[in-house]
């Protein structure tokens, strides 16, 4: 059996294991004894891949099958600092894994989305994980949190996510929520209207935010970058997702 | 003349039974589709079809102990007994039973077709949705039809036909009895057994572990299916068909008791329900699709151009057969009021209305406000359902006495002009469950995300049709109890006790108090049975995700067949004491406290028992939709606060829509039928 090196995000974790994505994603969300639930987003690391910061063979070495011949789930190679001491180059697909257990995943691509105006709500997935308005794009702000920080606040790698503001980003007093679940939506419009505003360029949302996503709240996709390169997985659109992946989109909104 | 009326009624109802089984077999003769789908559709049928099975038979042996007492009981000579006397007829009593057995058995085998034949139109529905949704649509609604037509002929070829036999209305009503008691155990139970499966497949599905609606991986998803079978095909229809018959032998009672009505006007309710079912015939015709694709108003659209048919032969009849033009103005009354009503019902479930879009805008202060507001819109909504049947009930009284006729039969003829198009109006409800089932097959079998769209139209369209019906249902009951109230105090009377139904005497106070808490009862123990259930049941769930981690991993098959004999299980065992209170209730009041006490119990029960069915129907209905209003991108969307606080609401709605609020308007139908069947034997011992 094939042993697969997963790069999970929530929590951050490097582990090894016989399944397969889709299997894997099941078994993260769901497939316990525990009967635990909850969602998972993970990428697929090439199995290559080694550092010196990870003991992987070891890892690789101990996922053998039960002794009733079914593969070993998982693992855990390291829970701790993984996501800035794994390549950028290694990273293969992202998986996004609903808390019922329904695993989709996104290709990265070299073309970043076009940038707009307005403001911006960010999802910070790891290492971390506030909730961050901001009036910077995507790329300006993994400029200021990584690449080249202008502020004390500074992380070696991160993985986020741009979430939608619709109406709020241009108008956050009176614009509609839609289907936006944020909680606390006061605190967000008095946040958005603050950097609207005031000249400051982040300003925090929730400093405890959930580290689970509501994924039809992600605006383009999801950024991963350690300083050297910075990875974009495009979130395929709503009509897309319900036309080719609609059991996943089905339990996503839930 | 009469007589060749009754022929004519009998050549109508076996022309509607003879189009309902042609639909039977035209829909048997679609595509039922892939295997998957099939293989699903059968867990549905088999669950569907056990159950009422059970049902059936457990009704089978209390029809068979309540025949065997009635045909004692009317084997007696009442006028005889009253008077001390001890004559044995046994005929009469054999009549009564056969007459009381009958109506169960019709009841029964409409229920029977309409649910039969929905467990095959579901899967057949789902597949034509691959097509197209017209096909989809034509379908499902020739499938609602058989209910429909079969309910409508099979109640008046029974009603017909006893009093073409006997020419005793007194005989018809043991017909409607049985129809009546049927009934309401059909509905209590289907309504405790749908609610059950869907509560706790919600509670454990979505909310704990997040499955999706209708998700294979849910042991519970199958019960809940089959709920929608057995509560809403099965269990409405033979709550139309008691309310059918109920109102049209309350009418017939009313003209045999009267001393100057002409026998025509006896047979005058078969006519107009002959004439609703040519009405019905022709308008289900032009239930279509057109080019804009929206199957709601090819639903509405067939309700009112059969209303209007109806209207035009009553005018006809009254013009060329020499009937009193009260009858016209009474039956117009029930007809307006009834379309009035109905679509008032679905102002205050409404997506687009601001009850329910006012209800899901204050869920994101969460579930109390939610519950609050949506109570407090359930609360206005018997205000135009009530100020529409006041005043109804006084138009057709006075319309009818300025006419010629007695008051209170003009009453009963607006209940038989509201209910005369239920062929139409149970085809559009049955339609419902159908599409409904149909979507849920479609997800359980992984079909395409085209076939859940299309089903998704026509599941939109067949919950309004759900809320017209029911303000159908309610509206037309009242009517129905405010004519067998006056066919009981005419009972007593004829038996030659005077009786008095002012509120300055206690003993009726003391019965309106007795009646206007009965409904209430009724509900809460109808309620706690949905609660109790469901908590076994959610545990079951449990237990099966517990100890299958593969069931959610999706490697496993969940133990459906459990869950659904706990649901079946559950209903049966409930419905002892809710069926006693129908019975037993009335019969110890009346003879315990007397005829007059239970004429006010009757009043008081009326009146509570609409407003509560009112309430009920409309609250429950509101907080569903203010939910999926909420889920189409309103206020948060799926997983905001303000969602969250809809899910409470709308699974405290749950019970209140389809278990208790649907099943009030039965029981007070069956109350009072009980009394004004036992009324003279009341009226000879009481105590006091």
């Amino acid at each position: 059996m094939t042993v697969h090196l997963y790069l999970s995000l929530i929590p951050e974790a490097l582990i090894a294991s016989m399944l397969s994505p889709e299997e894997f994603g099941a078994y993260y969300a769901v497939g316990t004894e525990k009967k635990s639930s909850g969602q998972a987003i993970f990428f697929e690391v090439d199995p290559k891949f080694r550092s010196k910061y990870f003991r992987i063979p070891e890892g690789i070495g101990r996922c053998v099958p039960h002794e009733d011949g079914t593969p070993k789930s998982s693992i855990y190679i390291s829970v701790y600092r993984v996501l800035e001491h794994v390549d950028n180059s290694a990273m293969g697909q992202l998986y996004l894994t609903t808390k019922d257990g329904r695993t989709l995943g996104l290709e990265s691509t070299d073309v970043i989305p076009e940038m707009d105006g307005g403001l911006h709500l960010y999802k910070e997935i790891a290492p971390v994980s506030p909730l961050v308005a901001s009036r910077l794009n995507p790329l300006d702000f993994y400029d200021l949190i990584v690449k080249n920080p202008t502020s004390l606040v500074t992380l070696p790698a991160i993985a986020f996510a741009e979430l939608r503001l619709d109406e709020l980003a241009e108008d956050p007093e009176m614009g509609e929520v839609g289907d936006l679940p944020y909680k606390n939506m006061d605190h967000l419009r008095g946040v958005l209207k603050v950097l609207k505003t005031k000249p400051v360029a982040t300003k925090m949302v929730d400093r405890v935010s959930s580290s689970s996503i509501a994924y039809r709240t992600v605006k383009n996709g999801f950024f991963v970058g350690n300083g050297q390169k910075l990875l974009y997985y495009p979130m395929p659109s709503k009509e897309a997702l319900r036309e080719n992946n609609y059991r996943w989109w089905r339990s996503a909104n839930m | 003349m009469e007589n060749t009326w009754l022929y004519i009624s009998i050549v109508a109802s076996v022309i509607s039974i003879g189009v309902a089984f042609y639909l039977y077999f035209w829909v048997r003769r679609q595509d039922p589709g892939t295997e998957k789908a099939q293989e699903v559709a059968s867990w549905i049928r088999e669950g569907s079809q056990a159950y009422l099975k059970r049902l059936y038979f457990a009704l089978s042996v209390v029809a068979l102990i309540l025949g065997f007492i009635i045909a004692i009981v009317f084997s007696f000579d009442l006028a005889d007994v009253a008077a001390g006397g001890a004559t044995i007829q046994p005929m009469n009593g054999i009549r009564m039973a056969i007459a009381f057995i009958s109506g169960s058995l019709c009841s029964a085998v409409a229920g029977y077709m309409g649910m039969g034949i929905a467990v095959e139109a579901n899967v057949r529905t789902a597949t034509a949705a691959n097509e197209s949704l017209n096909k989809a649509f034509k379908l499902s609604f020739y499938a609602g039809s058989v209910m429909g037509l079969a309910m409508v002929g099979l109640a008046v070829l029974g009603m017909t036909v006893i009093f073409l036999l006997t020419g005793d209305a007194q005989t018809v009503l043991g017909f409607s009895f049985g129809a009546s008691a049927l009934a309401l155990l059909a509905k209590a139970g289907g309504g405790i057994y749908t609610k059950t499966a869907d509560i706790a497949a919600d509670l454990v599905g979505k909310v704990e572990v997040g499955i999706p609606e209708d998700d294979p991986r849910n042991p519970a998803v199958v019960a809940d299916n089959v709920g929608d079978n057995v509560g809403d095909v099965a269990g409405m229809g033979a709550d139309i068909f008691d309310s059918y018959v109920a109102s049209t032998v309350a009418v017939m009672l009313l003209a045999a008791a009267s001393a100057t009505m002409d026998s025509k006007y006896v047979v005058l309710p078969l006519i107009l329900c002959t004439l609703g079912i040519g009405a019905s015939l022709i308008g289900i015709q032009f239930v279509r699709v057109g080019k804009n694709g929206k199957p709601g108003p090819a639903l509405n659209f067939g309700t009112v151009l059969t209303t209007v048919i109806f209207a035009v032969m009553v005018v006809l009849l009254v013009m060329f057969a020499d009937i009193n033009i009260g009858v016209l103005w009474a039956t117009l009354t029930g007809l307006v009021t009834g379309v009035v009503v109905g679509f008032t019902s679905d102002y205050f479930t409404s997506e687009d209305r601001k009850p329910v879009q006012e209800t899901a805008r204050v869920s994101g202060s969460g579930a109390a406000i939610n519950i609050i507001t949506g109570f407090s819109y359930g609360l206005v909504s018997i205000v135009p359902s009530v100020i529409g049947i006041a005043v109804a009930t006084l138009l057709s009284y006075y319309l009818a006495d300025s006419s010629g006729l007695p008051g209170i039969y003009g009453i009963g003829i607006s209940a038989v002009g509201m209910l005369a198009i239920s062929g139409m109006i149970v085809s559009a409800d049955a339609y419902g469950p159908i599409v409904d089932n149909a979507r849920g097959i479609a997800e359980m079998a992984g079909m395409d995300s085209h076939v859940i769209t299309t089903t998704d139209t026509l599941d939109a369209a067949g919950n309004t049709a759900k809320a017209i019906t029911k303000g159908f249902s309610i509206s037309a009951a009242a009517l129905t109890v405010l004519a067998l109230f006056a066919a009981y105090t005419e009972v007593v009377t004829a038996s030659g006790v005077e009786i008095s139904l002012s509120l300055k005497e206690p003993i009726v106070v003391a019965g309106v108090f007795l009646g206007a808490m009965t409904p209430p009862l009724f509900s809460a123990l109808t309620m706690l049975s949905v609660t109790h259930n469901a908590f076994d049941m959610i545990e079951e769930i449990r237990r099966q995700f517990r100890e299958s981690p593969g069931i959610l991993a999706g490697t496993e098959r969940p133990d459906y067949a459990t869950c659904v004999d706990l649901a079946a299980q559950g209903a049966l065992t409930s419905l002892i004491m809710p069926a006693f209170l129908a019975v037993g209730l009335p019969l110890l009041v009346g003879f315990i406290l007397g005829p007059n006490a239970l004429g006010g119990f009757l009043g008081g029960s009326i009146f509570t028992g609409v407003v509560f069915a009112l309430l009920m129907a409309n609250a429950g209905g509101l907080w569903d939709n203010a939910k999926k209003f909420i889920e189409t991108g309103q206020f948060g969307g799926s997983g905001s606060d303000a969602h969250k606080a809809s899910v409470v609401g709308d699974t405290v709605g749950d019970p209140f829509k389809d278990t208790a609020g649907p099943s009030l308007n039965t029981l007070i139908t069956v109350m009072s039928l009980v009394s004004s069947l036992f009324a003279p034997i009341i009226a000879a011992f009481h105590l006091f």
